[in-house]
C-alpha cells in the first residue's frame, strides 16, 4: 500500500471517475467530430455561396468553443485528479510508460485550444480561405489528440504480449510503440472516430433546433438534414468495427460478454452485457427519433427534442464506456495489474508477483497507514493465531479487538474499495446480508485460492495477504454487515478477540 | 385563424397493400379526420405528451400483465409462482420487472400530467369532465398499484398491505366490516390474494378501460387546452400543427424514449423478490407503502402523533378527504378566464398541493 485509499462513501471512487468521464467523453468526442463538421460545413457554404449558412455557423462555433474549450478541458483535468486518487498504482503505470505520449498529447491540446479560439474570433475578420485553413488545422490537431489518447486507453485493456514480457522489469518504456499500437488500437480508433462523427451531428442538431422554423425554415431544414447525415456512418459501420474490436480482446474478457448474452433469458446475465444492450437500444432510438422527428419534420424540430437526443446520446456513451471498463475486469491494466492495483506480473527481485509476495510476507507489512501500536497488536494476534483453530475463549472477550478491525479495514480499503462501497453502490452490506461469519470466510477463501474454476475469477482479483490478515478482513466484513452479531461461531472456536488486558 | 406554422409530412405514394386496405376499410377518411385535428404549438407544448406517456405505460402493463397471468397462480402458491417467474422462466424476470417499473412510471406520468393540466388551467369549461375522469383514472391507477403490490406475497408486500388495510379498518362502525370484506377475513391471507387478484385483473380493468375511453373521447372532442399566456394572444399569433402525422410522430418518439427509460430500469435494476411472507414473524423494520401512498401514510402518522388514538386517524383522514374534494371541485371554482382573483387562488392551491406531495413524500421516507 504505497498510496492512501480514497474512500468515497456511497457512490465509490469509480462513480466519481464515471460521472466526470461520461460527460467528458461526450464533449471530447464532439471536439474531434465537431472539428471536422465546422470546416466541412464552412467549405460547403463557401462553395455554394450560402450566406445564411455562414451566418449560422459562427453560432455553432461559439457553442462549440465554449463547450469543448471550457467544460471539455476542465473535465479532462478532473478525470486526471479522479483516476490519480482512485487508482494511483494504475495511473503511475500509465505515466511511467506513456509520459512521452502525453507530452505529445499536450502539444496537440495547445494547438487545438488555440486554433478553436482563433477559428471563432476570426469569423469575417480574415480572408475566407485562411479562416478555413484554421478550421482544418483545428480538425487535424483534435484528431491527433484522439489518436494518442486512444493508444493509452486501449493499452489498459490489451497491453500486448511484447509489453507484458518486460512489465515490472523497469524496461517498460522500451516497448512504447508496441504498447501504444496494441491489439485493440486500430479497431478502437475507428470506433471512436465514428462516435466523434455521430456526436458532431448530434450536437449540431442541438444548435440547429434553435433556428426559427417559420422564419428560417429552408436553412433549418437543410442544416438538420445535413447534420442527420453525420449520424449515419456510425450506425452502419459501428457493428463491424465492434466485432473487429471484440476479436482483438482476449478471450478471457470477451467471454464475459458471450456468457452474458447466453444467460439473458434467465436474468443472470453479466453487467457488461446489460450495459452493452443499453448502448444498442439507445443508439437505435437516437436514429429513429432523429429520422422521424428531425429529418422528416425539420421545421418543427425543437430544442426539447434535441435535448432528448442528447440525453439518449449520453446514455449510449455512458453505457458504452461502462461496458468497456467492465470488459477489462478483473484488471486495470490487462494481465498485468488487477483493478485494486496489485500486480500480477513479477516485479523486481526476487522474480515473483505481488500476489505471491503479499501472500507470504503480508499485504499490510509495508503499509504506511498503520500505527506502531496497531502493528504490535497484529503481531500478538498472529502469535496467538496458532493455525486458526484456537483460542482459549475464556481468556478472550466477546468483542473483536479494534486493532483487528482496523487491520481488516485496511485490507478492505486496499483490496475491495476500488470497486465496492460499504452500503450503496456494489454494497458489501448487501452482498453479505445473508452470509454469516463462516460463509464470509469461505467466500474470502475462494477469492484467495483463486482456482481455475472459481466463479469469481472472471471479474474479481485474487484476495492477497496472510491467513491472519484475511481473518481480520472476515471479521471486519462481518462487523460491517451484521454489527458483529454473528462473530462467534459455535464450533470450531475460530474467534479472534480482544485479550483481557 | 391560427397560423399553421408547419406543413404535414410528405406522404410516399400509396402502396398496393395500402390501396387494398383503404378501399375496404376507408383508412384515408380516418387519416383525413386525423389531419384536420390540430395541436397547439407553444413554449409549454412539452406537457402535452404526458397523457400519451401515461397511456403508453398503461399499455405496457396490460401486455406484460397478460404475460404474467400465464404463470401466476393466486392463492397459496402465489409466492412460489412469482419466484418461478422471476428465476426459472426465461425472460420472466424481464416481464415482471417491466410490469412493476411501468406501474410506477405510469403513476409518475399521471402525476406530471395532472399537475400540468392543473397549471395550464385545462380543467376550465368545457373540460371539467376531462378533469374529473382523469382523477377517477388516477384513483383507479393507485388501486391497481395497491392490489398488485400484494400479489407476489413476499414479506414486504404482506406487511405493507396489512398496515395499509389497518387504516380503513380503524374507521368506527363500518371500518371492521370493510376490512373483513377486503381481506376476506380478519387476516391477510390467501383469500386476500384471491380478492386482490380478482380486483387487479378483472374489476379494475373493467372500470379503467371505459373511463379511459371517455377521457380520450373528451380530449378528442375539446382538443388540447392552451395555457392562459397563450390564450391571451390573438388567434393570428398562435400556431398549431396537424395531429397526424406531425404530432403523432413526436408522440411516438416520446413513447420510444419512455420505452428506453423502462428498459434501462428493468434491465439494470430488476424488480426484487423478497423472502416469502411469514404471518407469524414480526414485521420487519421500516415497513412502508409504495411511494405514491407515502403522503396519506405520513399525514396519518403525523396526526397520529399529534392526537394519539382514533382521533388522530379520523382527523388525518378527514383532512385528506377534504383536500381531495377541494382538488376535485377546482373546475367549479375557477371556471373561466374572466375572474383573475379566482385563477390566482387556484394556482396557489396547486402550488400548495404540489409542495405538500413533495414535502410529505420526502418526510415519509426520511422518517422510516
Amino acid at each position: 500500500m504505497n498510496y492512501p485509499a480514497w474512500d468515497v462513501p456511497h457512490i465509490g471512487s469509480g462513480w466519481v471517475i464515471g460521472s466526470i468521464a461520461i460527460f467528458h467523453v461526450m464533449i471530447s468526442h464532439f471536439a474531434v467530430g465537431g472539428g471536422l463538421y465546422l470546416p466541412m460545413a464552412e467549405s460547403r457554404a463557401l462553395k455554394k455561396g450560402r450566406k445564411d449558412w455562414l451566418e449560422f455557423l459562427p453560432n455553432h462555433a461559439k457553442f462549440f468553443l465554449i463547450l469543448t474549450g471550457v467544460y471539455g478541458a476542465v473535465s479532462g483535468v478532473g478525470i486526471w485528479f479522479a483516476i490519480g486518487l482512485a487508482s494511483p498504482e494504475g495511473t503511475s503505470t500509465l505515466i511511467h510508460n506513456f509520459v512521452f505520449g502525453w507530452a505529445i498529447e499536450w502539444v496537440f491540446f495547445i494547438i487545438e485550444l488555440s486554433t478553436a479560439a482563433v477559428y471563432y474570433y476570426t469569423w469575417n475578420r480574415i480572408p475566407e480561405r485562411l479562416h478555413l485553413k484554421v478550421g482544418w488545422l483545428y480538425a487535424g490537431a483534435s484528431f491527433f489528440t484522439l489518436f494518442i489518447i486512444n493508444g493509452i486507453l486501449t493499452f489498459m485493456l490489451t497491453p500486448g504480449a511484447a509489453w507484458l514480457e518486460v512489465a515490472g522489469s523497469g524496461q517498460e518504456a522500451s516497448r512504447f510503440f508496441q504498447a501504444f499500437f496494441n491489439p485493440t488500437y486500430w479497431p478502437s480508433l475507428f470506433l471512436r472516430t465514428l462516435v466523434c462523427v455521430s456526436l458532431a451531428g448530434l450536437w449540431a442538431l442541438v444548435t440547429a433546433s434553435r433556428l426559427d422554423g417559420n422564419k428560417q425554415g429552408a436553412l433549418k431544414t437543410e442544416v438538420i438534414r445535413w447534420s442527420f447525415g453525420w449520424l449515419l456512418p456510425a450506425f452502419f459501420l459501428m457493428p463491424i468495427c465492434f466485432l473487429w474490436y471484440l476479436y482483438q480482446v482476449p478471450e478471457s474478457q470477451s467471454q464475459l460478454l458471450g456468457l452474458g448474452i447466453s444467460t439473458i433469458g434467465s436474468g443472470t446475465f453479466t453487467q457488461v452485457t446489460r450495459t452493452a444492450l443499453i448502448t444498442v437500444m439507445t443508439s437505435a432510438t437516437i436514429l429513429c427519433i432523429a429520422y422521424f422527428v428531425a429529418y422528416r419534420n425539420p421545421r418543427e424540430f425543437g430544442f426539447g427534442y434535441a435535448v432528448c437526443l442528447l440525453v439518449l446520446g449520453l446514455a449510449a456513451t455512458g453505457s458504452t464506456e461502462k461496458a468497456r471498463e467492465m470488459l477489462r475486469k478483473p484488471y486495470v491494466v490487462g494481465e498485468h495489474m488487477y483493478s485494486n492495483g496489485i500486480r500480477k506480473t513479477p516485479v523486481g527481485e526476487p522474480h515473483i508477483s505481488e500476489v505471491e509476495k503479499f501472500n507470504s510476507e503480508g499485504y499490510l507489512t509495508q503499509s504506511l497507514w498503520a500505527t506502531e501500536e496497531e502493528r504490535v497488536a497484529w503481531a500478538e494476534f498472529d502469535h496467538a493465531w496458532n493455525g486458526g483453530v484456537q483460542l482459549a475463549s475464556e481468556t478472550l472477550g466477546p468483542q473483536v479487538a479494534p486493532e483487528t478491525l482496523r487491520r481488516g479495514e485496511l485490507m478492505f480499503q486496499g483490496q475491495c474499495l476500488a470497486c465496492h462501497t460499504r452500503d450503496a453502490y456494489r454494497s458489501m452490506k448487501n452482498f453479505l446480508r445473508d452470509r454469516d461469519l463462516t460463509s464470509i470466510r469461505n467466500m474470502l477463501g475462494m477469492l484467495h485460492d483463486y482456482k481455475e474454476d472459481s466463479p469469481y475469477r472472471a471479474f474479481m482479483p485474487p484476495l492477497v495477504g496472510t491467513e491472519t490478515e484475511r481473518e481480520a478482513l472476515a471479521l471486519y466484513l462481518n462487523e460491517m454487515a451484521h454489527g458483529g452479531e454473528q462473530a462467534q461461531p459455535a464450533e470450531p472456536v475460530h474467534q479472534v478477540a480482544r485479550t483481557n488486558n | 385563424m391560427p397560423k399553421s406554422s408547419s406543413r404535414a409530412l410528405e406522404s410516399p405514394p400509396p402502396s398496393k397493400v395500402w390501396t387494398f386496405l383503404d378501399e375496404r376499410l376507408g383508412l384515408s377518411e380516418i387519416l383525413e379526420i386525423a389531419r384536420h385535428k390540430r395541436v397547439p404549438q407553444h413554449t409549454q407544448s412539452f406537457w402535452y405528451y404526458w397523457g400519451g406517456i401515461s397511456l403508453f405505460f398503461f399499455l405496457i402493463q396490460a401486455i406484460s400483465g397478460v404475460l404474467l397471468l400465464v404463470y401466476y397462480r393466486p392463492g397459496v402458491d402465489a409466492f412460489d409462482s412469482v419466484r418461478r417467474i422471476t428465476y426459472d422462466i426465461d425472460f420472466g424476470w424481464l416481464i415482471r420487472s417491466a410490469h412493476s417499473w411501468s406501474a410506477n412510471l405510469m403513476i409518475v406520468a399521471v402525476f406530471v400530467h395532472m399537475f400540468s393540466v392543473f397549471f395550464m388551467k385545462a380543467y376550465r369549461a368545457p373540460r371539467e369532465f376531462g378533469w374529473w375522469s382523469g382523477l377517477v383514472l388516477l384513483g383507479l391507477a393507485m388501486t391497481f398499484g395497491f392490489s398488485g403490490y400484494l400479489l407476489p406475497m413476499d414479506e414486504l408486500a404482506y406487511f405493507a398491505t396489512k398496515v395499509g388495510l389497518d387504516i380503513p379498518t380503524s374507521i368506527p362502525v363500518i371500518g371492521p366490516i370493510m376490512g373483513d370484506l377486503i381481506r376476506g377475513g380478519p387476516d391477510v391471507n390467501e383469500n386476500t390474494i384471491q380478492r386482490f387478484f380478482a380486483l387487479h385483473v378483472v374489476i379494475l380493468p373493467a372500470l379503467f378501460v371505459p373511463v379511459l375511453m371517455f377521457h380520450l373521447f373528451l380530449v378528442q372532442k375539446h382538443g388540447n387546452a392552451v395555457p392562459p399566456s397563450e390564450e391571451a394572444k390573438p388567434e393570428s399569433e398562435r400556431s398549431s400543427i396537424p395531429f397526424f402525422p406531425n404530432f403523432f410522430a413526436k408522440d411516438l418518439a416520446m413513447w420510444l424514449i419512455a420505452l428506453n427509460v423502462l428498459a434501462l430500469l428493468a434491465s439494470l435494476y430488476p424488480w426484487d423478490l423478497g423472502p416469502q411472507a411469514d404471518p407469524l414473524a414480526p414485521a420487519p423494520q421500516g415497513i412502508h407503502p409504495e411511494w405514491y401512498f407515502m403522503v396519506p401514510f405520513q399525514v396519518l402518522k403525523v396526526f397520529g402523533n399529534w392526537f394519539p388514538g382514533l382521533t388522530g386517524e379520523i382527523m388525518g383522514m378527514a383532512l385528506f378527504t377534504l383536500g381531495g374534494l377541494i382538488w376535485a371541485v377546482i373546475p367549479l371554482y375557477d371556471m373561466n378566464n374572466k375572474n383573475a382573483a379566482r385563477a390566482r387562488t387556484a394556482t396557489w392551491i396547486g402550488f400548495v398541493v404540489l409542495a405538500t406531495v413533495i414535502v410529505f413524500t420526502i418526510w415519509g421516507y426520511s422518517a422510516l
